[in-house]
């Protein structure tokens, strides 16, 4: 079971594969927690990917099979908020690498340290913020994406681009971060599958054992609940699909990266072991969008609003 | 069931609470390196000299000889006043170590060790698990070979926290290869700045580089002082180990956790979260009356293997607050960076279902010695 791409799908994904592996992209060197790849960042933009979503012929799907693509390597790239979230807005209006952050404009967001732009949800209000890499400031954090905030955003231009765009942009921000969940959770499960497969313990390979069988059959579904429904989402960009797809994602990071770590043992919390590349990338998300409650909220609002 | 003299305890609660508003230190715990063996001895120093250390220990070895529950008010206090966690580098010889030296060790070994461990002396590690030999720990390869009066060690370690700062290490080794997996084992005490042995320190996704990699190339130790629970019966000796380190090791952190929730409940202003919160409640009151019983249960001997029924309660409820607290404050909020912030208690918290027994292990003694069920076939 799985999807099945059309030609121009399938013609997309056998680009992008010639592309990494033009690229040579390597594991980090041990030690490394942040894996932000600006050689990819570069070549994707390069390249025309980060715009397919605005060509014609071409849908959001697509563009998600590129982030879910994307978000298997072990190193990342602000390819998400371009790719799902930028074409909401004409051409032109918002430059990449994009930042996304709710309440303040001074709140710590993803990508920031790299970004061109910063769209603040304020909650009744959509801010565009053109930023100056000079007034970011890193942020200190151990979930692996570059993390910053602005000193202030006195001097910078901000613009509003209304609350009308609120609803669309947090309808994208969930589908982009189901989309990334599935590329991550995959790699994730196919280390862990690989390790369990070669490691031996009481004379035979932990994978043998049940109880380690059946909590990764378990991460296993839930890899490939995470992979459809963020592909339905992509598919109908529905606000409500897209909130559940974003609920599904943040209620099951915990528990699939405890059962990924758990069979990893000790091996699994160091960084000599890759597993945290794409673990500390899925635990960043847990919080975004004020986490899984709040997007099971918006869920459950838009499924009663729609059927009073 | 004893009973317990309240007036006096809540004296001694007011004690304890005194000296540790006095004395905490000032400066926040480094997590790893010479700077935190400096800092963990320090502080160690500082409770013995005021008399807060080694309280259920015999007195004949710098104990205080006092009651289990007088160590449960004192770890709460120690909680309350957000004292250095006890999840440090002094953590294995006041946990696990020392207390195996107490139940298995001779008069000279006790009588040498148990003193340094309490006055801030001497750190110790442990040197049980092998890069082939983690949960099968039967399986470990490290050699032991007698010459004499001499133990001669030859092989690798691994997860042995806080090897590269520590004094002394209880290592189990292999001193019968022809002996079934079990019978050919001793537990020695090893000095860890003996010829032939180097200290790799590996760095864990949470920051510090406090696992480490223990390689030993004829690294000689006189048997006398070594060996502890006797030739070949280190199995015995290392099941007296992991039944302190699975049953009441963990008491004090049990105790800052349970405290932890309360303040997540104070802090809590989300309604979509407060019932996340208040199941949270539920579960740490739960961990507090398994763990308060069992651990007076234990005050005549080593525990048994109930422990692993808390054990895997706290390290799973452990994950599921660090989670809940990322959830409240948010990825941007001060109280999870640092070195002590949320952040890393949550990444650092992965290693509560795997260290000293997996949580499958913890599972498997639950089934087959708690519950009494037939054993896995292996």
């Amino acid at each position: 079971m799985d999807f099945e791409p059309n030609d121009n799908q399938t013609a997309i994904l056998d680009g992008l594969e010639q592309l990494i592996t033009s690229l040579r992209i390597e594991t980090p060197k041990e030690g490394e927690t942040q894996v932000f790849s600006e050689a990819l960042d570069a070549e994707l933009a390069t390249s025309g990917y980060l715009d397919i979503a605005r060509e014609e012929d071409f849908t959001v799907l697509d563009a998600a099979l590129v982030v879910e693509r994307i978000a298997r390597l072990p190193v990342t790239a602000e390819v998400t908020n371009s790719m799902i979230v930028a074409p909401l807005f004409p051409a032109g209006e918002v430059d990449r690498p994009l930042a996304l952050v709710q309440g303040s404009p001074l709140a710590p967001a993803r990508f920031l340290p790299h970004a061109k732009s910063l769209l603040v949800d304020r909650g009744d209000d959509l801010l565009l913020v053109k930023v100056d890499p000079a007034r970011v400031e890193p942020v200190e954090s151990l979930f692996a994406y570059p993390y910053g905030k602005l000193d202030s955003v006195d001097g910078l231009e901000t613009r509003s681009l209304g609350a009308a765009m609120l609803a669309p942009l947090r309808r994208r921000w969930r589908l982009g971060m189901a989309v990334e969940a599935a590329g991550l959770m995959q790699s994730a499960l196919e280390t862990v599958l690989e390790h369990v497969k070669s490691r031996h313990q009481f004379g035979r390979p932990l994978g043998s054992f049940q109880a380690v069988q059946h909590r990764l059959a378990m991460a296993s579904a839930t890899a490939h609940a995470v992979r459809w429904l963020a592909f339905r989402a992509a598919w109908s960009d529905a606000e409500e699909d897209c909130a559940i797809a974003a609920t599904y994602v943040q209620d099951s990071i915990v528990t699939f990266c405890y059962d990924l770590h758990q069979f990893c043992g000790a091996m699994g919390l160091t960084l000599e072991f890759p597993l945290h590349f794409w673990t500390y990338r899925l635990k960043a998300m847990l919080g975004e969008l004020g986490g899984g409650s709040k997007q099971a909220r918006a869920a459950s609002t838009l499924t009663w609003s729609a059927a009073a | 069931m004893s009973t317990i003299d309240i007036a006096s305890l809540d004296a001694f609660r007011e004690r304890a609470r005194s000296w540790l508003k006095a004395n905490i230190p000032a400066a926040e715990a480094p997590l790893d390196g010479p700077e935190s063996r400096d800092f963990v001895l320090d502080w160690q120093k500082r409770q013995f000299e005021g008399g807060w250390a080694g309280l259920i220990w015999p007195a004949e070895y710098g104990g205080r000889a006092l009651s289990v529950a007088e160590q449960i008010v004192w770890f709460e206090e120690y909680a309350a006043a957000h004292a250095p966690s006890t999840h440090s580098a002094a953590f294995v010889g006041l946990n696990h170590a020392g207390p195996t030296l107490i139940a298995c060790g001779t008069e000279e070994q006790k009588a040498f060790h148990l003193p340094k461990i309490l006055s801030g002396e001497a750190i110790w590690c442990q040197g049980f698990s092998e890069p082939g030999s983690g949960s099968d720990l039967a399986s470990l390869r490290t050699t032991g070979r007698i010459e004499g009066d001499t133990l001669v060690i030859d092989g690798q370690k691994i997860w042995s926290s806080y090897a590269d700062i520590a004094d002394y290490q209880e290592l189990l080794v292999r001193t019968d290869p022809q002996a079934a997996r079990h019978a050919g084992i001793t537990w020695v005490i090893c000095p860890m700045n003996l010829p032939g042995i180097t200290v790799r320190p590996i760095r864990t996704m949470a920051g510090p580089t406090k696992y480490c990699e223990v390689f030993y190339d004829g690294v000689r130790l006189p048997l006398a002082d070594a060996v502890v629970g006797g030739i070949n019966n280190g199995w015995k000796t290392a099941m007296a180990t992991l039944g302190f380190e699975r049953g009441t090791a963990s008491l004090a952190l049990q105790i800052s956790l349970i405290q932890k929730v309360e303040t997540l409940a104070r802090d809590c202003a989300d309604p979509m979260l407060a019932p996340r919160i208040a199941d949270l409640r539920a579960d740490a009151a739960a961990l507090k009356a398994m763990s308060y019983s069992f651990a007076l249960a234990s005050e005549k001997g080593t525990p048994g293997p109930e422990g692993s029924l808390i054990r895997l309660y706290f390290a799973e409820l452990a994950k599921r607050v660090s989670e809940a607290a990322i959830d409240l404050y948010g990825i941007g909020s001060p109280k999870l960076t640092g070195d002590h912030g949320w952040a890393f208690e949550y990444l650092d918290a992965f290693s509560e279902t795997i260290a000293g027994g997996t949580a499958e292990i913890q599972r498997n003694i639950i089934g087959e010695r708690v519950l009494g069920l037939p054993r896995t076939r292996q």
